[in-house]
Formats: structure tokens, sequence, C-alpha cells
């Protein structure tokens, strides 16, 4: 049966996108995601369902030949695509540093793999490794990830419908597309299964694939540039990752069993950090912390559903999901505080950098990369309670960002925009679009939602981990208050209107838009509200599998979720936050009649639109903008101090590691 | 302490601290009144305005005004029942701020340049006092061991002398809650202004009303945050003279200040009121405090 499920879960997107690359029929392609779609999703469910979790279990050993040719196919076409971009745009940073990190990558690991190592393939039992976090990331994949797919077959309808009307696009590249995509999917639930450490650095390199062929599918020239600067810097990660390998098996562990790697270095403690602090920085370089931020931020010219999947809810939470796994080994060491401030300093930083930003996908990368940072501090701290809400805030950061990005994809295909400023009062044109969005902007931003309840649970936990936790609190409050600061004047942008008489004209109802939309807000919203049920389930039994200690973390009654040093009244605080927003909804009305126009010193020019009478009555029309305080706030600015303390930290973290 | 008490209590608070609230700021018109020189209004004026708001008539500028000026009022009552029922401070605070967000959310949703500065202004402000606050229940719960305020009342000891400083650091964070100069910037009651009225530009009548009530609630709210650092022991009354001393002090650091810019602010907001908290938690990890 779990051979089955396995097989299923990581072989058939890669053999269903296989399939759509010769289909050039739409409606076909369209049945085909479906199909991968359900099948994933049931999948998944059956996953959760087993009894005996953890399952360990390994495929015959031909698959570990299979994943060794591959792996080094992989690189290869990395070395081609890069060679190749050479030959047609010459020679630029990007295509070089390409090629050099690949063979830094390749090299030393072929050297170990044929030359090192006792026989090649090596192997592990078991080849897989199924606990509940590795069945959280599956369900996020499979869920979250599918319905990103099935929403894509009407956006990228709609995007290249578009593309061929600006004349930028004749045919179709969706086959391609969907490729990338459904493999994709594959491909983590394979990174999130693998035990052998060599098959997880492959399903690494697999994800760096999809993301490259994803971001620059429009194939325009920032594109293209984008998706090289993407490639290299997930390349650090795995020259991290063959490194962590080779002195893995060379050091004390003697394995590459990624279970008894983690159990050596609870229990042999120094010896192994070094390759625990490369293994943290792939995971770094694939969460695009700081100061790899660049390659999240350019991938965003990417059509939005691969937004929405790698770069949000799924691929760079590979990154979190690496820290989280390993965890246990570092606990209680400097590496471990260190990696709290790192995030911290990520989460403020990026949070800052929202602010000034005016693109709205440019707004989510940045909220992505910050909250990725949250779970990398959760990671350091280290405690039972940390490890808990990291978990928890990889799942409900997943299904609220997800959602907001599908939103900000479904906007930009009615006003052909993804500028801020271009939203003003959309809520008027697209009440249904703009309510969900908003929605799903509140659930990462106040009470009762998951996100807030697992920021709460973050600064109990800071606050008990001895000196250090100063810092890592004043870093996590300042970042919390920025975050308010860009979510709130969005949302301030949506709803900004003058009462105009009449109705709006209607919006209509999109199903792969409305539906999927309506459906993540949904999970986002009975999820909060189950939080005690949902802990229970699987974020405890997940804990437990690790080695912490559940009890430590949260203790549950039907209402409340009770930290060590809290308690958070969830269902009360829910009903009462529900009657308090909700009643005044339903009851309270303004009659048409009360509407006023703004106060512009009583020299408005007529109910219901927007001039007022300026010098020589002269009608002017008035205008309102955000703000961004782009002089301080801005990139450029922030950048230089930024990019800096990133690398600082980074080689602060590693001489620690190695010393 | 029985739940019947509790409940009782969180009562009792939803329906005094309006009152408070009210008679704070009529005191408070008085008070400034007579250090400008001036005679001031009844002391009662504030609930003779709020009544006279109800019976004008209801106008509102941009769609989703009305639901932010009601959500506003009814996110910071929520706040005080949490208090009243001695819930986890930080968790009070996260539906403090919610309400607090009503604010400016519902003044950028009116299309006018008055009160999107407003608005904007007022993001500014809560970007420099609720960082201090979320960091001042740090230092409170490693004294009380633990987050929840019930913790804090069995504590047994008055919290204040092993935090005075943090208790700087709060009386910062109020000032700018209570929009209070220096601190004034997104909307202040001094005819001095740009802004007409700030934050509050487009609100009117009823809707005002409600505004005006659920700042007192807020100011009540925070007053109790600052007891709460002497509510223990035989001398539990000291907390109200805190609050109340802490009250007196915003109106005499309004009426000597000028109004300042908002980069001023938060630097003064970062610079003094986080370092001050940061300073007080980590001495308290190094156990001198």
């Amino acid at each position: 049966m779990i051979g089955t499920l396995v097989g299923l879960g990581i072989l058939f997107p890669i053999i269903t996108g296989l399939v759509c690359l010769p289909i050039k029929n739409h409606k076909a392609r369209g049945g085909i995601v479906y199909l991968t779609a359900a099948v994933l999703i049931i999948v998944s469910i059956l996953v959760l369902r087993q009894g005996s979790v953890p399952i360990e279990y390994s495929p015959s050993s031909s698959w570990d030949s299979v994943v060794l040719v591959l792996n080094y196919v992989i690189l290869a076409v990395f070395l081609i695509v890069a060679i190749r971009d050479i030959a047609r745009r010459g020679v630029s940073r990007h295509n070089i540093l390409t090629i050099a990190l690949t063979l830094a990558a390749g090299i030393p690991l072929a050297v170990f793999e044929f030359s090192q190592a006792p026989h090649a393939p090596l192997e592990v039992t078991p080849a897989l490794y199924i606990d509940h976090l590795s069945i959280i990331m599956c369900l996020i994949i499979s869920i979250i990830g599918s319905l990103v797919c099935v929403y894509a077959i009407r956006y990228m309808k709609d995007h290249e419908e578009h593309r061929v009307h600006l004349g930028e696009l004749e045919g179709t590249t969706q086959p391609r597309f969907f490729f990338f995509m459904l493999m994709f999917l594959g491909a983590m639930n394979g990174l999130v299964f693998a035990n052998n450490l060599i098959w997880l650095a492959f399903f690494w390199e697999m994800t760096t694939l999809a993301c490259w062929g994803l971001i620059r599918h429009d194939e325009t020239p920032i594109a293209k540039t984008n998706a090289f600067r993407a490639l290299w810097m997930c390349l650090i990660g795995s020259v991290g990752f063959s490194l962590a390998i080779i002195l893995l098996w060379n050091g004390s562990s003697d394995s590459i069993s990624l279970m008894t790697v983690i159990s050596n270095g609870a229990s042999a403690g120094p010896v192994l950090l070094l390759p625990f602090a490369l293994l943290c920085l792939a995971g770094f370089t694939k969460a695009a912390q700081l100061p790899f931020q660049s390659w999240l931020l350019g991938a965003m010219v990417a059509p939005t559903p691969v937004s929405a999947l790698l770069h949000s809810s799924t691929m760079v939470k590979a990154g979190v999901y690496l820290v989280l796994r390993i965890a246990p080994g570092f606990q209680g060491t400097h590496l471990s505080t260190l990696i709290a401030i790192y995030g911290g300093a990520v989460f403020l930083a990026t949070a800052l950098l929202a602010i000034s930003q005016s693109e709205g996908k440019k707004v989510l990368a940045y909220s992505t990369i910050g909250n990725l940072g949250l779970i990398m501090l959760c990671a350091g701290i280290n405690t039972p309670l940390a490890i808990a809400v990291g978990v928890m805030l990889l799942i409900f950061h997943a299904i609220s960002k997800g959602l907001l990005f599908l939103c900000a994809g479904a906007i930009e295909h009615h006003i052909w925009s993804r500028n801020i400023e271009d939203m003003e009062g959309i809520a008027r044109s697209l009440p249904l679009l703009t309510g969900i969005t908003i929605a799903g902007m509140l659930s990462m931003l106040v009470a009762p939602f998951g996100v807030l309840i697992a920021k709460w649970g973050a600064m109990e936990a800071a606050s008990s981990i001895g000196v250090w936790s100063t810092l890592v609190l004043v870093l996590l409050m300042l970042g919390s208050g920025a975050t308010t600061v860009f979510w709130a004047k969005w949302i301030g942008r949506f709803l900004c209107h003058s009462p105009v008489p009449g109705r709006s004209k209607e919006e209509p109802f999109i199903p792969l838009y409305h539906g999927i939309l309506l459906m993540l807000i949904t999970f986002a919203v009975v999820l909060s509200i189950l939080i005690a049920p949902l802990y229970n389930n699987i974020v405890a039994p997940a804990l437990a599998e690790a080695g912490y200690c559940v009890t430590c973390a949260f203790t549950t009654g039907v209402w409340f979720l009770k930290s060590p040093m809290g308690i958070f009244a969830a269902w009360p605080v829910f009903i009462i936050i529900a009657l308090a927003l909700l009643v005044p909804v339903f009851t309270a009305r303004a009659k048409p009649e009360a509407s006023r126009s703004s106060y512009m010193c009583g020299e408005n020019v007529e109910m219901g639109i927007d001039e007022f009478v300026a010098v020589a009555d002269e009608r002017t029309k008035l205008k309102t903008g955000g703000f961004y305080i782009e002089n301080i706030l801005g990139e450029g600015n922030l950048n230089r101090f930024v990019v800096p303390v990133g690398i600082v930290l980074l080689v602060v973290l590693f001489v620690v590691a190695a010393i | 302490m029985n739940t019947g008490w509790l409940i009782g209590s969180a009562v009792i608070a939803v329906i005094v601290s309006p009152l408070i609230g009210g008679l704070l700021r009529g005191i408070d018109r008085k008070l400034t009144a007579h250090m400008q020189g001036r005679i001031g209004p009844p002391i009662i004026q504030p609930f003779y305005d709020v009544i006279k708001l109800f019976g004008k008539k209801p106008m509102i500028a941009g769609g989703a005004q009305l639901a932010f000026a009601y959500a506003y009022l009814a996110l910071t009552i929520t706040a005080v029942v949490f208090f009243a029922l001695r819930q986890d401070l930080l968790v009070v605070l996260f539906i403090l701020f919610f309400g607090s967000l009503c604010l400016p959310i519902g003044a950028l949703s009116v299309k006018s340049p008055y009160s999107q500065f407003g608005g904007h202004r007022e993001l500014l402000q809560f970007l420099a006092y609720e960082p201090i606050l979320l960091l001042a229940a740090i230092p409170i719960a490693l004294k009380a061991d633990g987050f929840p305020i019930a913790d804090i009342f069995s504590y047994g000891q008055p919290l204040l002398p092993d935090l005075w400083i943090t208790f700087i650091a709060l009386l910062i964070a109020l000032a700018i809650i209570m929009r209070k100069s220096p601190f004034d910037i997104s909307g202040s009651e001094h005819a001095h202004q740009e802004l007409v009225r700030g934050v509050v530009t487009e609100y009117s009548g009823p809707y005002l009303a409600l505004i005006e009530i659920g700042h007192w609630y807020e100011m009540v709210l925070l007053l109790s945050i600052l007891g709460l650092l002497w509510v223990t022991g035989s001398l539990w009354w000291l907390s109200i003279i805190i609050a109340l001393g802490s009250w007196f002090v915003m109106l005499i650091v309004d009426n000597i200040n000028a109004r300042l810019t908002w980069s001023w602010m938060l630097k003064f907001a970062w610079g003094v009121g986080i370092v001050l908290v940061a300073l007080n938690i980590l001495f308290i990890n190094l156990g001198w405090m």
C-alpha cells in the first residue's frame, strides 16, 4: 500500500507532466491537470490516514541508480542552458556563476560518489522516511499545490490570450508550463519523503530546475535573466548540500541517512555543526533569506500561479522544512541561537522593505521571505514550543500566502496591472475578489487567525531563551509592527473610493478563480478555528517524532491552546470577534442618501464626482495615493545595510559552526 | 478566581470604562484650558458632545467607512473584556491592535486628501507604539512568570521596582496612542494644524461618536495595563495612582511640547522606547533585576 502511495505521490505528477508536453489541446491538458490534482489530493489524505507513522520505505535498489544518474543529468542541463545563454546573449554574471556553481556542486559530489564511497550508488535504508512533518508538507504540496495548478488552467489561458493580443506571443507555450508545474509537485513530494541525503539533493535540484523553467516561462529578457539569478543562488545551496554529504560521510557520522545524522547530531554535539550549517545554508538559499532575497523578488516576473506554488506555498517552504527537520540535531548550540537572530533580522528587514514596494507581488514576496525568516527564527529558538509554532506557521502561511498570490493574479487579470496604486477603489468594481483578498490579508495579520496565533507562540517561545532572547524579541516586535503597516495601507488602497450613486457593474463569478479562492480562505478560517485539534492530530505527533517534549509545547482543551507561558482562548476570541465584526456588518446599513463627498474645503464640484474647483474656477481631478517612504525604506537605500548584515550574519554563523 | 466573578468584572468593565474614559477626557480639557489660561468646558462636556453627535444625521463619505467605525469600537471593547477576564496579555494587545488598525483603514477607505493623510500618519503612529507595547509585555511576563493577567495578579509582589525602565517606555507609547504633543501627528484637538482633523476628518455624527467612545475604552485599557505594574500586595491602590499619574504626566507633556515630525517620533519611539524595554529584558535575563 505505502509503496503505491509513494509511487503515485512522486511519479504520477512527473508522468502526467511529461504527458502534457506534446498536448496542444487546451481542454485535454486541463483534464490531465484535474486528474493529477484529484489523485494527489487523495494520495496525500491516504498517507495521512496510514496507521503506523513514521513509515519507512525502500523501493528496489535500482532506483538508487536512477537517482544517481538523473542527478548528474540535471546538473548537465544547468551547464548546457548556461552555455547556450552565453552563446545567445553573451557572457553575464549570471550564466558564468551558474556554470561555476554547477561545477562546484557536481564535481565534489562525483569524486565522492565514484571514488571515496565504498560503492556507487550509496544506498540507505530506508531510502524514504515519512513522519508527520513530511505528511504536513505532503498535504500542503498536494492540496494547495493541486488547487494552484487547477487555477492555472484558467490563468494561463487568460495570460496567453493577453500576450497574443499584445503581440508578444504566437501559438502556445502552455505544455511546457504544465510540465514544469506538475513535475515540480512530484519533486516536492520526493523531497519531503527522502531520507537518503543523495535522494534529497536530487529532488532539491529538480525543484531548482522547475523554478528556473517557470521563471523564464514568458521568455522576455528580464525573465531569462531573473531565472538565471534564481538558478545560481539556489546552486549555492546545492554546493552546501554536496559538501554536507561529504563531510557527514567522512566525519563522525559515516552515514548519509538524514534520520541517523540528526540523531547523531543530537548526541555527538559540536562535531557535526559544520555539515548542519551547510544544510542550513541550502535551506537559506531556497527560502531566499538574506542576502539571497533578490532571486525571489526577480522571480515575480513569472506568471502568478508560479509565484503562488513555488515562491510562497511550497518550494521556498522546502528551505524551512529542511531547517526545521534538522533542528533537533543542533539543539542547544550557538548555531541554533544564531539562526534565531538571523531569522529575526530577515523578518525585520523584509517587513521594512515591503513598506516601500508599490508592486503588489513584490510586497507579497517580501512578506513571504519575512515569514520564512520567522519560521527560521522558531527553528533557531529550538524549544518544543518554538518548533510547534514554526510548523503551524508553515501550514497557515502556505494557505494564506498561496491564497493572496492567487488573488493578486485574479486581480491582475481584471485590471491588467500589478501596481497597488492601480488597485485604488477596486472594492467597488470587484467586491467579491477584493473581499476575499482583504480577508486573506487579515488572516496574515490579526487575531484570531492562525498566522497570528503562531506569532503569539513565537513571542512567548522567544522570551524563554535567556540573554539572547532580548535581541530576537526586539527584531520580532519591530518586524511585527512594520508588517502591520504594509498590509493596512494596501487594504486601504482597495477600499479607497467615493460613494457613487447606483450599483456597480456585476463582477463575473469565475469558478476557477473565485471558487478556488473561496476554498482557500475557508481553509484558513476553519483551520484557525480548529487550531487545537490541528495541533493535537498532526503537529504534536511531528514534534514527538522529532524527539521534542510534546507537553512542553502546547496543552490543549476544546476551546484553548495553552503554552508554558500563556494561554490563547481560541474559541472565545473567535466567537467574540466574529460577533463584534459580523453584527454591525449585517445590521448597520447607511442609507444611500447619507452619502457625501469628502471634505475639500467646500470646493467640491458635485456629489459623486472626484473633482474640486481650483484656481480660476477650473475643475481639477482629485487624486490620492499610498505612501511608500521610498527615500528611507526603498531597496536602493536599505539594501546597502541589509545585504551586508545578511552576509556578516552568515559568516558568523559558519565561523561558530566551524570552531 | 471563580468564573462568575470574572464575568461580572468583565460586565462592570464594559459599563464603567467609558464613564471613566469620558470623565478623564473632560478633566483633560478642563486642566488643559487652565494651563492655557482659559476656563474650559464643564468636565462632563465629552458626554454632552457624544449625545449630541448621536443625534446628528448620519453621513458617510466612503463605502467601508461605517464598518470600520463599528469594528473599532467593538474590537476595543473586546480587548477590554479579555483584559477583565484576565486573559493572556499578548492576546489582549493583539485584539486591541486589530481594533486600533480599524481607525487608519477606515480613514484610508475614503477618497479624501485629508483623511488619507491622517490615515497614513496614524499607521506611522502605530508603527511607533505597537512594538513598544508588545515588547513591554515580555519583562512583565518574565517577572510574573506568565503572560496571563491572572498570573500578574497572583504574583504577589509589585512589578514596578523591577520594571521602572519599561514603565518609562510605556509612557512614551501612551503619549503616542493618546495623540498628545509632541506625538499628535495624525490628528490633534488643537486648532493649529493643517490636517483638519487628521484620521477622523471624514467621520461625523454618530460614527464620530462611536470612535470617541472607542477611544475612551482604549485609553482606560492602556491605563489599566500601566496599573498592572503595582496591582498586588497591600498597596494595590497604588495601581490607580500610577495609572492616573501617568495620565496627568501626559497632559503636562502635551502642553509644554509642540508637535514634531513623524520621523522624529519613529526615531524616538524605536531609539528610546524600544531600547529601554530591551535593556529591562536584558537586565532581567542577566538576573540584575
